[in-house]
């Protein structure tokens, strides 16, 4: 089953590296929102606006690098991959679990170098334990969602569709979370539907380490959430037909 | 015979769709053809029993398991080809059957890669990505995946569609040895003329349910030896004439069928000329399978859903 999940994992791997062009292209917006929004924005409640949205805009490329990483479930549904996989004795959870480590790999090392952008735009970098701690904050974060979208994949017909539940999921998401302002700026209605999203939970962590604190809350909460979402998940792929 | 693939009255319903209408077949050694138009059902035997969708009733045991209770073991013991072509064209053609040796926990991977990979012609190309392959090459590439853990039944749906002649022969005789060293093939296609010249026996399936089954021969000497083709003016009207049996009219054209079509067709004229027809053609050829399949089916319109095979091969091209 373990080595399963790793070959499932080097054919996504090796697809991407080499497609040349998607390897960088998922970096623009995420480095576009450092440089253009980040270093140029003054806003009231911070001097330094370029650190404060780092974290979010790490976490914001997880997310969207997670919703991005369901299309490659639907690509192996419409070009008949998933027939051939399905027909397999291997186990259909090795498939769910191959897509979400490739995708929160991707998803790593793409936020990665998201971080040495921010590092060379000035941005103060915590030590080494709190940059451990990020780390181990984006990957379940990235579990978390490469498993919603994975799942979500699995139940969408087509590409359109997929498309669809992507933009309609990803932006609320994005905006309605602490990754452009603090709790104490929002109104008060948008504070409660920030305080709920588990998207905030991994910036605010993100934030807090970032400062130089040691905090596990953040972590607790991602973990305790994408257990209940892994456990549903690999329920929904056990149960697939096509 | 050693019995590979039996089914038992295996029903398969899409809501109140009856798509597999009480399907009952012994399929042993053989190669197997599925014969029927489209949306008779064909595809969703095949998907019920290589474990991809459950029957709505009935059974069905593939190499002497159940494919609802044992449907590990079928896996274990099938392979199955889709019509689709699913290959990553980004990894080599080596790396593409290496995958699926992995994914079967297959012993002496890198040997038993090389000799399925050489066992297809495909060895002086298995180091190139597989984008630059031919349709020919690609299908070859699927059977040399499908072929790497040794299964004892092999599905093919659609194996040889939209490939030129000299790849569709090729297909055709590997599929033919493999059904020599003891595998069983069990298979879907459009094409009358490949399943009368390869396969061993052939099921016309028609809205879900079977209307016949037995060798290509058998059914075409069923139907008669011969049809006779009359190209005419004027109305025919129908006369029983020992011997001959009228198969259809279209806007200009009777045919007729018989056992010794020479021996009938100064018949056949005589009686036309007796009606005062205006005889333009006279023609006789053998029974094909297509005369059989247009006799057991009714022929309609094509009012299936569009399934994305378009899109898919539209998709192929990245």
């Amino acid at each position: 089953m373990i080595s399963d999940v790793y070959y499932y994992f080097r054919r996504d791997l090796l697809k991407w590296l080499r497609g040349r062009i998607f390897v960088i292209s998922a970096l623009v917006m995420p480095a576009a929102w450092l440089i253009f929004v980040g270093v140029p924005l003054r806003p009231q409640f911070t001097n330094d606006y370029l650190s404060f949205i780092t974290p979010g805009i790490m976490v914001m490329t997880m997310l969207f690098s997670s919703f991005q990483g369901g299309s490659l479930l639907i690509f192996d549904k419409v070009l008949g991959f998933m027939n051939k996989f399905l027909a397999m004795p291997s186990s259909r959870e090795s498939i769910l679990l191959g897509k979400i480590s490739f995708i929160t790999f991707r998803g790593l090392i793409q936020s990665t170098i998201i971080l040495i952008i921010a590092a060379l735009l000035g941005v103060g970098m915590p030590g080494p334990v709190q940059i451990l701690l990020i780390y181990i904050v984006m990957g379940l974060f990235g579990i978390l969602f490469s498993a919603i979208a994975t799942t979500i994949a699995l139940a969408v017909d087509d590409h359109d569709g997929y498309a669809a539940v992507n933009s309609m999921l990803s932006m609320p998401l994005f905006f309605a979370s602490t990754a452009l302002m603090p709790y104490s700026s929002m109104p008060p209605w948008l504070r409660v539907l920030a305080s709920l999203n588990p998207v905030s939970y991994a910036i605010d962590a993100t934030r807090d380490l970032f400062t130089g604190g040691i905090v596990f809350s953040g972590i607790l909460e991602l973990l305790a959430i994408g257990l209940i979402v892994m456990g549903i998940s690999m329920y929904i792929f056990r149960k697939a037909t096509i | 015979m050693t019995t590979a693939i039996s089914t038992e009255g295996l029903t398969k319903y899409f809501k109140d769709l009856c798509a597999v209408d009480s399907v009952s077949l012994e399929v042993g050694n053989e190669i197997f053809g599925l014969l029927g138009p489209n949306g008779a059902g064909k595809s969703t035997i095949v998907k019920m029993l290589t474990t991809l969708l459950k029957p709505t009733k009935g059974k069905a045991l593939v190499c002497g398991y159940d494919i609802e209770k044992n449907a590990f073991k079928v896996r274990e013991s099938i392979s199955y080809v889709p019509q689709e072509m699913a290959l990553d064209i980004k990894l080599t053609g080596r790396e593409n059957v290496e995958l699926y040796a992995q994914l079967y926990h297959v012993p002496n991977r890198r040997d038993r890669v090389d000799e399925v990979i050489g066992l297809m012609d495909l060895s002086d190309r298995a180091g190139e990505l597989v984008r630059g392959y031919s349709g020919g090459m690609r299908r070859r590439l699927e059977l040399a995946q499908a072929l790497v853990h040794e299964p004892k039944v092999l599905f093919l749906d659609e194996p040889t569609l939209g490939l030129d002649v000299g790849a569709r022969k090729k297909i055709w005789d590997h599929i033919g040895s493999l059904k020599e060293k003891g595998m069983t093939i069990f298979m879907t296609t459009h094409y009358m003329d490949e399943a009368d010249k390869y396969c061993d026996r052939v099921a016309i399936i028609d809205k879900g349910k079977i209307a016949a089954v037995d060798t290509p021969r058998r059914l075409k000497n069923e139907l008669g030896q011969n049809i006779i083709i009359a190209s005419v003016s004027g109305e025919y009207r129908p006369v029983d004439i020992e011997g001959i049996r009228l198969l259809g009219t279209d806007d200009h054209e009777l045919r007729f069928i018989a056992e010794k079509g020479e021996e009938v067709l100064p018949i056949i004229s005589g009686e036309l000329t007796r009606q005062g027809l205006k005889v333009h053609s006279l023609s006789i050829r053998e029974t094909t399978l297509d005369d059989v399949f247009l006799n057991k089916v009714t022929v309609q319109e094509d009012k299936t859903a569009f399934d994305g095979t378009k899109y898919r091969l539209m998709l192929r091209q990245r």
